[in-house]
C-alpha cells in the first residue's frame, strides 16, 4: 500500500493554482457547506479539496474558529489567579489547565508540593482521563461506527457486519459486529449508555477530591486543599474497583472494530494516517522525585508514570524535558495574530539556546481578519518541535512510555520497548494481562484503540496512586500543601521569574509558560494538544496534523452518486484525534471535484 | 477593541443585539439543501430520526414537541460536559422522553448530534425563517463577544457555520452571537447556562480583548420571549448539571400543566436553587458557628480564612453535590471563589486570600465559639456513654484501653476519630487499669516523626477538632466527664 503524502515541495501558491485549474477543468462547481461538524468540542474548520473520481483529498486547511483571550486576561494579574482563570480554558477534560498552571506557578516560586499533594493530583488527573476517554469513544467517535451511520454511509459493510463473528465476543458479549454496531447507536445503544454511565462514575471519583468538575476547586499553588480522610480514599477505591471489568470490555470493543474494518477494506489503514511523529511532556509525577525545579526536570520528568519524549519517524529521539522545551516554537504566519515573537530570552535558565518563537518569547496579539488561505485563516498557531510537525494524543503517552522503558516499577504496568504490558486487576471477572503494541501505522482506528488502552493505563495509575495515598496515610502523613495561604502570599517573588508547567490533557500534551515580574504575570502562554493538532501551515509550508491526516485519507465510501457523498472517512479521521472543538465544514463540489471546509471550534484558539 | 462595549460610560439606546443586527443587515438567502445531498452525514439519520421509535406521545400538556438550540459563545464546553453528567433528570432520559410530563425534546447540540454541517443548522435556519414545526428554546453556553468590533476588522471571534449572508450572497462565517440575535425575538425562552453566559464570566474579566458580555446584557433589560419570559439564568462555572436539567424539566412540567410555576429571582435564577447562600447548607458551617477555622489547606474546619466566600454567595453545591450528590466545593476542601456570582471573577481575586469582610464576623464567632465549644464537648462526652457504663464505672470497649506490649491498630491510623480516641484513652486508662499515660499514644506514635511542626498544634491547640466527633463511635467516649470526676 502506498501512502499519499502531501507534497510540501509545492508552495502554497502553486498548490492553489493547481487545484483551481483542476476545478475549472471539471466544469460546474457546486457549493456545499458542512458547518458545523458535530461530535467534537469547541470550534475548528477544515477546508478540503477532494477529487471524488480518484478518491483522494487534494488539499486541506484546518481553522480554529474561536478566540477567547485567556492569556491576555491573565496579563498583569496575581500569579495565584492563573490556576482558576486558566482552568476555564477547557471544560472537557477539566482540571488539566488548573494543574498545569499550578506546576508553572510552583516552578516560578520555588514551591514543591508534599508527596501527598502530588499523589492526590495524580489520582484526580487519572480519574479525569477516566471520564474523558469513554466520553470521546462512545459519545463523540463511537457513533461514526454505529449501525445508523454504517447503514447511511457505508451500506456495503452492513451485510459483512451481520455475518462477522467478533473475536472478543466472550468478553464484550456481542456475537457479531452488527450487534456491536447497534450497541454503539446514540442514546439507545447499550455501549453508548454504558459509556455515559461510566463517565459519571469517574466524575464522582474526581469530585470526591476536587469538589467540582470540570473545573476543580482544590488546586492550590504548592499542592491541593482537599480534606483527605479515610472515607475519601475508600469511596474513591470502591468506584475505581468497578472500572477494571469495564476496561476489559472496552478494550475488547476497540480491538474488534479495527480488525473488522481492516479486513473489510485494506484502505481503512490510511484513514487519518500520519507518520509516527509524536510529542508528549509526560504525566503524573513521582511524588518523591518531583521538586518543582527546572534544573532537575530531566531527572524528575523521566520518573513520571508516563515518560516525556519525542518520537520522530518512529524513533525515540529524547526523553529530556529540556530538549522538549528548547525545541519548541510557535508560528503565527497563518493565524489571526500580529507577529508575536521577541528576543527577550536568548537562553533557558540552564543556558540552552531559545528561539525568538519560543513560548517564553511569544506574545498573544489577537487580530481578527478575513480568511485567506495564502495568508491568515485560523485562530490556532503553528507549534513545531525542532521545526517538525508532531502529533499529540493521550495514546502518545503509551508510545513514549513503551519506547523509553523508564517507567517506575509497577505490579500492573511494564514497558517492553515496543509495547505496554498491562495487568487488569480482578473484578467480577478474573485478572487478565493485555498488551498494547505500538502500531506500525497511526490512523483513525489505532488512535481510538490507543485511547481505549490509555483508559486502562490511566486507571492503573489511579490504582497505584491510591495505594500510595493509603501508604502515606498509614505513615501518618497529612500535609497536602506546602504553604498555608499567609505563607503563600509572602512567597510571591518580586523579581523576574519564568517557568513552565509540563502536564497532560485528555488529548495529550499541555504546557503553560509563565513569565512574572514584580509579583504579577507579565506573559502567559498556553499550548494545548488541539493547538498542535489543528495547527495551520508553518512558514515552510508544512501542513499541520489534521491537514496532513485529511490529505492522507482515501475516500472509501461509495461516491458513484456524488449526492450520496457523506465524507464519513474524513470525519472518522478528524474525530479520531478527539478535537477539543465544535466544527464546521464548507464544501464546493463539481463533477468529481470537491472543495470544502470543515469548521470546528477549538480550545486550540487560546 | 474591548473598550467599545465594556467601557461605554452611558447606556445607549440600542441593545448590543440590535446594534449587531444593524451592522450585519437583514438576511434573505438560505442554503439550497438539494445541493448538499448527504454531505455532512447523515441526512437519513438525523438525531431526531434515531430516537423517534423511543418517544411516545404523552398524556399531559399542550406541547408535543419542543426544539432546543444549543449555542456556544466564548465557552469551554464545560457546561455541556456538566449537563451530560446530570441525573435528575439525565439528558438521555429527557431526550428519550423517559418522564411523564416531558414533551419530545429535539436537541440541536454541536457536541452530541449525529448530523453535521448544513443539515445540522437547517432547523436553526427554519427558526429564523419562522418555519420551524414546533416552538423552540435557545440555550447559550459561553459569553457573547463583541462581534461588531470583529466584523469591522473583517473577521470574527467565534463562528458556528457559514450561511449565504454575505453582501452578494456569498458564504460567510456566522457567529454564535449572530444566531442568538436572530433567534431571540421568536424564542419561547432564552436560557443562559453557566457563568459566562449568565454574567460574562472569565471571558469578560478585566483586560479581556473580546468585549465579552452576558446574554442578558446582550439582549437588553427589556427582553421578553414570545411567552413573556425574560432570560433564564442558571449560573455556575461550571454549573451543577442537575441545576440546569432540573430547571429545564421544571419549565416543561409547568408548560404541560404537570408542575407548579417555577419561580425565578430578580436576576432570572431559579429561586428554589439559588435563594440561599452556599454557606447556609455548608457541611462546614457549624465550624464557623463554633469559631473553628482552617489555617492550612486540607484542614477540616470552616474555610473562610483561607479564601472562602461562601457566606455571601448564592449557590447550592454543598447540599446538592456536583454529581449524584457527590462532591461539592467545601465538602471536599475547596474554598468558594464565587463562581456562580455576577461579580465573578474580578470581585473575588486574588484567590486564596480571606475575603476582607470576614475579619469582623470570624472574630465574633471565635469569641462565641470559645464559650459554646467546651459546653458542647461536655454534653457530647456525656451522651457518648451508656447509662449502664456510668453505673458500673466501666470502660466501654478495648478500643479505649492501651494494652501493654501491644500496639493496637488505631494508633497507626490518623483519622480525626483516632485522634479523638487517643486523647480519650489515657484518662480512661488511668481509671480502669491504673496506667499513667500522660500523652495521647496516637499523637505520640506517628505524627512527630512525619510532621514535627504540625503535630502539637493539631493535637493540642486546636481543641475544636473534637467537634468532628459529633457522631463519635463508642470508643471515643472513654473520657466521659462523669467518669473522670
Amino acid at each position: 500500500m502506498t501512502i499519499a503524502k502531501p507534497d510540501v515541495a509545492l508552495n502554497e501558491v502553486e498548490r492553489r493554482e493547481g487545484i483551481e485549474r483542476l476545478v475549472a477543468r471539471n466544469g460546474h462547481i457546486k457549493d456545499l457547506n458542512m458547518d458545523p461538524v458535530t461530535r467534537i468540542a469547541g470550534a475548528l474548520a477544515v477546508h478540503v479539496t477532494a477529487d471524488l473520481e480518484k478518491g483522494v483529498y487534494l488539499d486541506s486547511h484546518a481553522q480554529a474558529t474561536l478566540f477567547r483571550g485567556y492569556e491576555v486576561i491573565l496579563m498583569g494579574r496575581d500569579p495565584r489567579d492563573a490556576i482558576f482563570v486558566s482552568s476555564r480554558a477547557c471544560g472537557v477534560c477539566g482540571g488539566v489547565h488548573a494543574h498545569a498552571a499550578a506546576y508553572a506557578i510552583e516552578s516560578a516560586m520555588g514551591i514543591c508540593p508534599p508527596p501527598l499533594g502530588t499523589v492526590v493530583r495524580n489520582m484526580t488527573e487519572a480519574a479525569e482521563m477516566g471520564y474523558d476517554n469513554p466520553l470521546h469513544l462512545y459519545l463523540l467517535a463511537g457513533p461514526d461506527y454505529c449501525e445508523a451511520v454504517i447503514k447511511a454511509s457505508n451500506p456495503e459493510l452492513w451485510p459483512k457486519a451481520e455475518s462477522w463473528p467478533c473475536p472478543n465476543a466472550d468478553i464484550h458479549g456481542f456475537k457479531t459486529m452488527a450487534e456491536l454496531m447497534t450497541a454503539l447507536n446514540p442514546l439507545t445503544g447499550n455501549l453508548y449508555r454504558e459509556g455515559l454511565e461510566f463517565t459519571r462514575l469517574s466524575r464522582e471519583m474526581v469530585v470526591l477530591l476536587t469538589g467540582k468538575y470540570p473545573h476543580p476547586e482544590n488546586v492550590v499553588p504548592g499542592g491541593v486543599s482537599t480534606t483527605l480522610t479515610l472515607q475519601t480514599l475508600n469511596e474513591f477505591h470502591s468506584r475505581l474497583g468497578k472500572i477494571f471489568d469495564y476496561a476489559q470490555r472496552m478494550l475488547a470493543v476497540w480491538d474488534d472494530i479495527p480488525a473488522f474494518f481492516y479486513e473489510a477494506d485494506d484502505r481503512y489503514q490510511l484513514v487519518g494516517y500520519l507518520p509516527t511523529n509524536h510529542i508528549d511532556p509526560g504525566y503524573w509525577d513521582d511524588p518523591y522525585a518531583y521538586d518543582a525545579t527546572y534544573e532537575n526536570c530531566n531527572s524528575w520528568g523521566e520518573k513520571r508514570w508516563s515518560t516525556p519524549g519525542v518520537v520522530i519517524g518512529g524513533e525515540l529521539v529524547t526523553t529530556r524535558l529540556t530538549d522538549i522545551n528548547i525545541g519548541w516554537e510557535e508560528f503565527v504566519e497563518h493565524s489571526y495574530y500580529d507577529a508575536s515573537h521577541t528576543s527577550r530570552y536568548e537562553t533557558d535558565p540552564l543556558g540552552n539556546p531559545l528561539s525568538p518563537y519560543h513560548s517564553w518569547n511569544k506574545r498573544t496579539l489577537p487580530k481578527p481578519g478575513a480568511r485567506d488561505w495564502k495568508d491568515k485563516y485560523t485562530w490556532a498557531c503553528a507549534p513545531r518541535w525542532d521545526r517538525q510537525v508532531v502529533e499529540a494524543g493521550c495514546y502518545s503517552r503509551l508510545l513514549m512510555t513503551a519506547k523509553a522503558q523508564k517507567m517506575p516499577a509497577s505490579d500492573f504496568m511494564s514497558a517492553t520497548g515496543s509495547s505496554m504490558r498491562l495487568l487488569i486487576p480482578k473484578g467480577e471477572t478474573g485478572e487478565r494481562e493485555v498488551e498494547w503494541h505500538a502500531p506500525e501505522r497511526w490512523n483513525a482506528f489505532e488512535r481510538n484503540r490507543g485511547r481505549a488502552y490509555h483508559y486502562l493505563f490511566s486507571q492503573l495509575v489511579a490504582l497505584e496512586s491510591l495505594l500510595e495515598a493509603y501508604k502515606l496515610m498509614k505513615q501518618g502523613e497529612k500535609r497536602v500543601a506546602a504553604l498555608n495561604p499567609t505563607e503563600l502570599e509572602k512567597a510571591i517573588p518580586m523579581d523576574e521569574r519564568r517557568s513552565v508547567g509540563w502536564w497532560g490533557a485528555g488529548r495529550g500534551w499541555l504546557t503553560h509558560h509563565l513569565v512574572m515580574d514584580k509579583g504579577k504575570i507579565t506573559n502567559y502562554q498556553i499550548c494545548t494538544p488541539s493547538t498542535i493538532n489543528a495547527s495551520p501551515r508553518d512558514p515552510w509550508g508544512q501542513p499541520g496534523p489534521y491537514e496532513q491526516a485529511v490529505m492522507n485519507t482515501p475516500i472509501i465510501e461509495d461516491v458513484s452518486d456524488p449526492s450520496k457523498f457523506t465524507s464519513i472517512d474524513m470525519l472518522r479521521g478528524i474525530r479520531s484525534f478527539d478535537p477539543c472543538m465544535p466544527c464546521t465544514t464548507h464544501a464546493y463540489t463539481g463533477d468529481g471535484e470537491v472543495v470544502r471546509e470543515v469548521n470546528t471550534c477549538s480550545c486550540g484558539g487560546d | 477593541m474591548a473598550d467599545r462595549q465594556t467601557r461605554t460610560p452611558t447606556q445607549v439606546d440600542k441593545t448590543p443585539a440590535e446594534e449587531l443586527l444593524d451592522a450585519l443587515g437583514p438576511v434573505d438567502r438560505y442554503h439550497d439543501y438539494e445541493y448538499f445531498g448527504d454531505f455532512g452525514m447523515p441526512a437519513r439519520a438525523m438525531m431526531e430520526d434515531l430516537v423517534v421509535g423511543a418517544t411516545h406521545p404523552g398524556r399531559f400538556g399542550p406541547l408535543d414537541k419542543v426544539h432546543a438550540f444549543w449555542f456556544a459563545g466564548a465557552s469551554c464546553d464545560g457546561c455541556s460536559v456538566a449537563v451530560t453528567g446530570g441525573t435528575t433528570p439525565s439528558l438521555e432520559s429527557m431526550l428519550l422522553g423517559a418522564h411523564p410530563g416531558i414533551p419530545k425534546v429535539v436537541l440541536h447540540h454541536p457536541v452530541l448530534n449525529m448530523e453535521a454541517g448544513a443539515h445540522y443548522l437547517r432547523p436553526a435556519e427554519q427558526a429564523v425563517l419562522g418555519e420551524l414545526d414546533a416552538p423552540y428554546v435557545v440555550i447559550l453556553e459561553g459569553s457573547i463577544m463583541d462581534e461588531v468590533a470583529a466584523w469591522r476588522a473583517g473577521g470574527y471571534w467565534s463562528a458556528q457555520g457559514e450561511e449565504p449572508w454575505g453582501p452578494e450572497g456569498e458564504l460567510r462565517p456566522v457567529s454564535a452571537t449572530e444566531w442568538i440575535a436572530r433567534l431571540a425575538p421568536n424564542a419561547a425562552a432564552m436560557m443562559a447556562i453557566g457563568t459566562c453566559a449568565t454574567w460574562g464570566g472569565i471571558p469578560a474579566a478585566e483586560g479581556n480583548p473580546t468585549g465579552a458580555m452576558s446574554l442578558m446584557d446582550f439582549l437588553g433589560k427589556d427582553y421578553r420571549s414570545v411567552l413573556g419570559v425574560p432570560v433564564v439564568n442558571v449560573p455556575g462555572c461550571p454549573p451543577i448539571g442537575d441545576n440546569f436539567n432540573e430547571t429545564v424539566a421544571a419549565i416543561l412540567y409547568f408548560l404541560q400543566g404537570f408542575g407548579p410555576l417555577p419561580e425565578f429571582d430578580e436576576l432570572g435564577r431559579p429561586a428554589w436553587l439559588f435563594g440561599e447562600t452556599v454557606h447556609r447548607r455548608c457541611v462546614r458551617g457549624a465550624y464557623y458557628e463554633e469559631g473553628a477555622f482552617a489555617q492550612e489547606f486540607g484542614d477540616p474546619e470552616c474555610l473562610v480564612e483561607i479564601g472562602c466566600w461562601g457566606p455571601v454567595v448564592n449557590c447550592n453545591i454543598t447540599s446538592r453535590g456536583m454529581i449524584n450528590h457527590v462532591g461539592g466545593c467545601m465538602n471536599a476542601g475547596g474554598a468558594c471563589i464565587g463562581c456562580t456570582m455576577p461579580g465573578f471573577p474580578d470581585k473575588f481575586t486574588p484567590f486564596y486570600k480571606r475575603p476582607p469582610g470576614s475579619l469582623a464576623s470570624t472574630t465574633v464567632s471565635r469569641m462565641v465559639g470559645s464559650v459554646i465549644r467546651p459546653l458542647r464537648k461536655f454534653s457530647n462526652n456525656n451522651l457518648n456513654r451508656e447509662v449502664r457504663w456510668d453505673r458500673q464505672h466501666a470502660t466501654p470497649s478495648a478500643f479505649s484501653r492501651k494494652r501493654p506490649g501491644r500496639r493496637h491498630w488505631p494508633t497507626s491510623v490518623t483519622s480525626s476519630t483516632t485522634r479523638c480516641a487517643a486523647r480519650a484513652t489515657p484518662r480512661a486508662t488511668t481509671l480502669t487499669s491504673g496506667a499513667s499515660a500522660t500523652r495521647p499514644p496516637a499523637a505520640a506514635a506517628p505524627t512527630p516523626a512525619s510532621d514535627p511542626d504540625r503535630s502539637p498544634r493539631r493535637c493540642v491547640s486546636k481543641p475544636s477538632r473534637s467537634s468532628s466527633t459529633r457522631t463519635a463511635p463508642p470508643h471515643c467516649a472513654a473520657a466521659s466527664p462523669t467518669r473522670t470526676t
